[in-house]
Formats: C-alpha cells, sequence, structure tokens
C-alpha cells in the first residue's frame, strides 16, 4: 500500500502558489548569492592580495632612511630625492639567522624631455642577477632571459615597458643624459605588479655609470619559511639609517583599507538576508492563514500539534534550501561578474581572483540560509500547530 | 444497557457561547446513548444546535457542563474535558468525519487525499485497504486526478473515503450532501446506508433533508439546543 508522508504533502503545498513561492525562493537565492559572494571575496581578497605580496619575491624591503616608498619618492622628486645606503649592509643582513637570502637593488631616475609632451622620469632598477631571478623565479619572459654579467650594457624590460619603448630583444635603449646605450635581453610577460613597468638592468653597471658605486636604495630580504619575521624586523631595525617595510604591515595597510567597503557589503548581505527571512515567513505565514481549515481538518483526522509543526516547518526548510542552492549555483557561475564588479568598486584589488567559492564556504552559506529557514518557520509553524479542529468547520451553519 | 453495547453515552451535556455580554446555549442539557452499529439522524431548523451537538459528541469541542463517555472512555465528567492532545488521541482511534465542504487537500492526488490520515495516524492492525474503499466508493479510474477534476459527488465520495481508512467506530456525517444535487444527495445517503448495514459502522447523521434523515433507524429533532 503506498502511502503519503508529512513531509510529501509539505513539497506538494508549495506547488499550490507557484508564483508566491518561486518569488521566495529566489529571494532566498538572491541573499544566498551575496553571502556566498561576500564570504567568497573575504577569502578571495585574502587570497589573492598574499599571492601578489609573495610575489614580490621578499617578504622584508631594507631602503635607506626617509625614502620608504622609491616608487612614490621618484614621482615626487625625481632622481634627487633618492637616499642611499652603504653596500656593507648586506653582509650585516646575511648574518642574520632568520633570512635565507638578500637582494641587493639601486634605483637611478632620470627625466627624459623627449617622453610625452612635457617630458616624464625613467626609472631604472639596478638588479643583482646572481639573485634577484632566483628570488622573483615566478617572473616569465615573451623574449630573451636574464642578462648574467652584473657589468654589462643589457637591460630587460617589464611588459609595460617594453610596450612603452617599444623595444624588442636585440633592440637599443638609450638612458637619455648620460649617453648610455643599452642592449636589451629580455622582455617579460605580464605580471601585474610593478615589475611590468620597471627596466631592469645589471646593478654594477648602473652603479658605476651614475656614480653612486657602493651604494644601494634597497635590500629585499627572503625570510627563511618558520622563521620569526617580527623579531628580525626589531633587529634590522638597530641598523644605521635604514628603514624596513615588511610586507606584512603593508598588507595589514591594505586589508585595514577594504576592511571598510567589506563591512558596507556585509551590512548589505545582513540586509538582504533580513527582507528574505521576511520574505519567507510572509509566504508561509499567508500559507497557514489560507489553509486554517485544511489544517484543522487535518487535526481532526488524528494530526498532532507537532505534526503540523513539522509539516509547515518542512515547507520553509524546502523553500531555503532550494533557495540556497539557486543562490550557490548563482554564486559560483556568476563569480566573475561579481569579481568585475568589486573591481569597479574598490580603490586597489590584487590581480589574482577575488571570489573564492570552496566546498567549505558553500557549507557555511547553506548552513545560514537552513538557520534562516529554521528560525523564519517557527512562527508560521506554531500559529499553524494552534489551530484548533473546530476553527475549520465552524463555518459549516448549524 | 450493557456498557459495552454502547458506543457513545453523553449525560446533561450543555454548551454556552459568549456574544459580548449576551449568554448562547447551543445545546441545553441533553442526553444521550448510541448504540454500537446504530444509524442516528439529527434534523432541525438552522441554529437549533445539531452541528454544535455534532462537534461536541466527536470530541472537536468541550461541552461547557455534563459528562461524556466514547467507547467506554470517560471523555468529560462533570464539564471537565480532557486536553487537546488526548482528544487527538480519541478523534484518531474512534470517529471519522464527513463536512459538508470537501477540504480535500487540491495539491494531492485524488488517492493521496485519501491516504493522507496515514501521515498523522495508522490505527495498529485496524487501518483498512484504501483499495477496497476506493473500489466500494466507485473512484478506482480517477486515482491520479487532483481534486479541481472531480465532480462536487466524486468529492465528497473521496471525503467519506478519507474518513473510513483508519476504520473508525463512528462515522460523524454534518450536512454531507448539503453542497450536492438531490441525486448526487440520495446516492451519499445510500453509501452511509451501506456502511452501516454492511460494515457495521456508527453512524450519526445532521442533515436538513428529510429524505436523508428517514434512512436512518432512529432520528432525533433539535429545537434551540433541546431535543423535542
Amino acid at each position: 500500500m503506498k502511502k503519503i508522508s508529512i513531509y510529501q504533502i509539505a513539497a506538494k503545498n508549495l506547488l499550490r502558489k507557484r508564483t508566491r513561492s518561486a518569488l521566495t525562493l529566489v529571494g532566498i537565492g538572491l541573499s544566498a548569492w551575496v553571502l556566498a559572494s561576500l564570504l567568497g571575496f573575504n577569502r578571495g581578497y585574502d587570497s589573492a592580495l598574499k599571492k601578489d605580496i609573495d610575489n614580490m619575491g621578499f617578504q622584508v624591503l631594507l631602503t635607506a632612511k626617509g625614502c620608504p616608498y622609491e616608487a612614490a619618492t621618484l614621482m615626487l622628486k625625481g632622481g634627487t630625492g633618492l637616499r642611499y645606503m652603504d653596500e656593507t649592509v648586506v653582509a650585516d643582513i646575511l648574518s642574520q639567522s632568520e633570512v635565507e637570502s638578500v637582494t641587493p637593488m639601486l634605483m637611478q631616475a632620470v627625466f627624459d624631455p623627449e617622453r610625452g609632451d612635457s617630458g616624464a622620469i625613467d626609472a631604472y632598477l639596478g638588479i643583482d642577477p646572481a639573485t634577484y631571478p632566483q628570488m622573483k623565479s615566478f617572473l616569465k619572459f615573451k623574449q630573451g632571459g636574464w642578462f648574467k654579467d652584473p657589468d654589462a650594457h643589457v637591460a630587460v624590460l617589464g611588459y609595460e615597458a617594453a610596450e612603452l619603448e617599444q623595444r624588442e630583444v636585440g633592440d637599443k635603449l638609450l638612458i637619455p643624459d648620460k649617453n648610455i646605450e643599452l642592449t636589451v635581453v629580455g622582455i617579460l610577460e605580464r605580471s601585474g605588479t610593478q615589475d611590468d613597468g620597471t627596466i631592469f638592468v645589471p646593478i654594477r653597471m648602473l652603479q658605476k655609470e651614475f656614480g653612486q658605486q657602493g651604494k644601494l636604495t634597497a635590500v629585499g630580504i627572503k625570510v627563511e619559511r618558520k622563521a620569526d619575521t617580527a623579531a628580525l624586523e626589531n633587529r634590522l631595525y638597530e641598523l644605521p639609517d635604514v628603514q624596513v617595510v615588511s610586507m606584512a604591515q603593508v598588507k595589514n595597510t591594505i586589508m585595514s583599507l577594504v576592511a571598510t567597503a567589506k563591512v558596507m557589503v556585509l551590512s548589505i548581505a545582513v540586509i538582504a538576508i533580513l527582507i528574505s527571512m521576511l520574505g519567507v515567513i510572509n509566504t508561509i505565514l499567508m500559507s497557514v492563514l489560507e489553509r486554517t481549515q485544511e489544517i484543522g481538518i487535518m487535526k481532526s483526522m488524528g494530526a498532532m500539534p507537532a505534526d503540523v509543526f513539522r509539516m509547515i516547518w518542512t515547507e520553509t526548510i524546502i523553500l531555503c534550501l532550494l533557495g540556497g542552492t539557486l543562490g550557490l549555483a548563482m554564486a559560483f557561475s556568476l563569480a566573475k561578474v561579481t569579481d568585475l564588479l568589486i573591481r569597479r568598486l574598490l580603490p586597489y584589488t590584487p590581480t589574482g581572483s577575488l571570489i573564492l567559492i570552496s566546498p567549505g564556504l558553500m557549507i557555511t552559506t547553506f548552513t545560514v540560509v537552513l538557520g534562516i529557514g529554521l528560525i523564519s518557520g517557527v512562527y508560521p509553524a506554531w500559529r499553524a500547530a494552534r489551530v484548533r479542529p473546530l476553527e475549520s468547520i465552524r463555518s459549516e451553519g448549524d | 444497557m450493557a456498557e459495552n453495547t454502547l458506543a457513545l453515552e453523553a449525560e446533561h451535556l450543555r454548551k454556552v457561547y459568549r456574544r459580548g455580554r449576551e449568554e448562547i446555549v447551543a445545546v441545553d442539557d441533553i442526553s444521550l446513548q448510541v448504540k454500537k452499529g446504530e444509524f442516528i439522524s439529527f434534523i432541525g431548523p438552522s441554529g437549533s444546535g445539531k452541528s454544535t451537538l455534532i462537534n461536541l459528541i466527536g470530541c472537536l469541542d468541550n461541552a461547557t457542563s455534563g459528562s461524556m463517555r466514547v467507547g467506554g472512555e470517560e471523555v468529560l465528567s462533570n464539564g471537565r474535558g480532557l486536553s487537546e492532545a488526548a482528544l487527538t488521541r480519541i478523534r484518531r482511534r474512534v470517529f471519522g468525519y464527513i463536512f459538508q465542504r470537501f477540504y480535500l487537500v487540491p495539491t494531492l492526488t485524488l488517492y493521496e487525499n485519501i491516504v493522507m490520515p496515514f501521515a498523522f495516524f495508522q490505527k495498529p492492525g485496524g487501518a483498512a485497504d484504501p483499495m477496497e474503499i476506493i473500489r466500494f466508493l466507485d473512484l478506482e479510474k480517477r486515482l491520479k486526478h487532483r481534486p479541481g477534476e472531480l465532480s462536487g459527488g466524486e468529492m465528497q465520495r473521496v471525503a467519506i473515503a478519507r474518513a473510513l481508512v483508519n476504520k473508525p467506530e463512528i462515522l460523524l456525517a454534518d450536512e454531507p450532501t448539503g453542497n450536492l444535487d438531490s441525486h448526487l444527495g440520495q446516492e451519499i445517503g445510500g453509501i452511509l446506508r451501506t456502511l452501516n448495514e454492511k460494515e457495521g459502522v456508527t453512524v450519526l447523521l445532521v442533515t436538513h433533508n428529510p429524505l436523508m434523515a428517514a434512512l436512518a433507524q432512529r432520528t432525533i429533532t433539535l429545537h434551540d439546543g433541546r431535543f423535542v
């Protein structure tokens, strides 16, 4: 004998007012989408930012005091604003037990009157071919490769620098004002970092040509995997006339800037969830009120208050589970669109994927949506459970 | 009369409603004994207390005062009734209900409507075979149809089938033909009579219709909440 269960009755009840059920379902789906995207954004943004910072190749940057952010200094003061450290600092850094490797760097800038309408600053980054390529092993070449000789008059161009200079491997490049000719030996692929706009040259050649022998503007420090970076930073601060820039600090600064945007998005998610909760309560309560007589008849047939409560609660949970599935499907399939929207809204975004929808996140979203269903269903289910059989038949006349 | 031959026994039942300051006595000092297998019809004008009485008898409402025993179990003693849960347990074991309106669930098929009581309760070892009832009520060709696709007579037959699946000891029928034409009314009346005669089901029928009332072995007329 085929029977019907309370759960089947509940599921079929949702088909009674299809449009109303569908609209409620879409409402839950939208709030689940917002929630999943927000959680995915929180995780994705952190992960992409970490990846960007890891792609810098070093966790700590040492610069001469007064010049913590060399790119900014160049923009404001040109080459004159640069400050230098003595090359001997490299040995001091290497003596620290937490340090895995270091790479010295010298930044020089030259005003190019031929660039644009009123000229612009060309920046050259002198690097050590023995250490820098190892530290930045993720950089890929579009053409050519790294130079090997630290004294050679050669250059490697970042992707955008090559586009701007319109140079290919084998072409010549002239440093304005100095009349020094460099041969392009490599062009990098796009990395999405500041390396794209950099002209890399051998450090010793740059020191010699610009009269800065034995001078550096920065030292990149790669820290041992399990080392205490904070302790290392504290000891580096004791070195004379240097500034320590921790990538963890940079990350924290960016994260605190983005925190405001996250709070805004979180507020929108909370409002969306509250609206969908009210939608669910309204739909189920309306359905209960419309079915008062039917529920009364069920009770006259022997349905206990707990049976009726379970039936109505099941309806709410089915709506929320379907809505949650819809929302997760939307979050998953529209992650790229959401990514683009967020990139338009935020002042700075890392290069990787901003929305990461993981299985754990899907479970969290589902749990929250199910929680909404459980809470939203309580009042309508309680109202239904209290219906007395007599209420349904009082209108029968006498 | 030996107690085990009684399906139901009520003494001095009284039901008073309040409407503002006014007191309305819907059932006034009614005493009644119903034998197992009996078919009784209650007849009387609108407002005479027929439906209120059948609601009290069917444990759908508590009387203001009086006593009542159903199937040997005391459900009302000097106006003190049982809890809603206890009344539900008695309802699901003893009674089957048929109303003027059919109250079928529109999203369920005819078959699903008939077996719906099993979702809440199935009398242990005592439930009927739904297909047997369906054949008896000539509904087997429309099992997958929904209520909206059925005629009034078919819908009432579905409601009767639903009331019978848990093999009730007492079938309460409150104006079951009120929404049907005379031909269909006679058909439903015939079904009630057959259930009583062949299956031994105790039937208590509320009706306005003297022809329907005449199907019963005993007819009780009510006026102003009292037996006439």
